[in-house]
């Protein structure tokens, strides 16, 4: 373990910093078991994962019509 | 017949192949356009745009990367080009970042009714935090955590460096989830 003692702020950036990717470094081991230890930083790396996941499920589909104008634009409506 | 048969063939003049990957790619490049632009007509005018650009230069395309990659690199440029000519809105800076990372008075998100993003007062406040970030910060936060590319194709997508977006990547993370967090607790 590292000596210097980890801030929730310090957490709260590594998590933006690297949510998503495996890391097993000595200052992340020590993240993560604050991590297990901090409600206050664990709800945080939760509403994160949250924040994502909802612009992923945020979709639109084509509006009617676009995709005849698209192959029109390209002058590949005769391959439609 | 697979992509890069199709590819081929398109390269090499078939109208066919090159319609069908237009079709395979449409909905995608329109929906990142719109996530990026938040507007209808402006993301089908960006996606006539960017297969209009792949047409013309699909012979370039050397299959280093994914195709899938490349197209979103042209259609972030695209996007990027029509936000820098409407430039009349300021956007937030994050280039200081304190205060980003606060969690005080944090809403309790276990027990807000959005249980899905069909709910219209949900995408009114997703839009409306993704509208405050610039363009920039907008495009890194999509491609990576929203379209699923890799660090190393973000940064390919959009010249960018691994650490520039990174740097990026994690502000605008920090950023979104405030600003989520703020309206929560209205």
């Amino acid at each position: 373990m590292s000596k210097e003692k980890i801030s929730c702020k310090e957490v709260m950036q590594h998590i933006c910093n690297t949510l998503g990717e495996d890391l097993e470094s000595e200052r992340c081991l020590d993240i993560k078991k604050h991590l297990d230890e901090c409600s206050g930083c664990k709800s945080y790396f939760k509403t994160v994962e949250i924040t994502i996941d909802y612009y992923k499920k945020y979709n639109v589909e084509m509006p009617d019509g676009a995709h005849e104008r698209l192959m029109k634009f390209l002058d590949l409506d005769d391959c439609d | 017949m697979n992509e890069s048969e199709l590819i081929h063939k398109a390269q090499n003049g078939n109208k066919k192949a090159l319609a069908q990957l237009v079709k395979a790619y449409e909905q995608t490049i329109y929906n990142f356009a719109f996530k990026i632009c938040r507007d209808k007509n402006k993301a089908e005018h960006i996606m006539q745009e960017t297969f209009y650009s792949m047409v013309k230069s699909l012979h370039q395309f050397d299959g280093k990367s994914k195709l899938s990659t490349w197209l979103y690199r042209i259609v972030s440029n695209h996007c990027l080009m029509l936000a820098r000519k409407m430039k009349n809105r300021p956007f937030v800076s994050l280039e200081d970042d304190d205060g980003l990372f606060e969690n005080k008075y944090a809403a309790d998100w276990s027990t807000l009714p959005y249980k899905n993003t069909e709910n219209e007062e949900l995408k009114e406040i997703l839009d409306y935090a993704i509208n405050k970030l610039s363009p920039e910060y907008r495009m890194i936060f999509l491609l990576r955590d929203v379209e699923g590319l890799s660090t190393e194709e973000t940064a390919q997508a959009t010249d960018l460096s691994v650490p520039a977006v990174k740097s990026r990547l994690h502000r605008a993370r920090a950023f979104l989830r405030k600003e989520l967090n703020e309206a929560f607790q209205r």
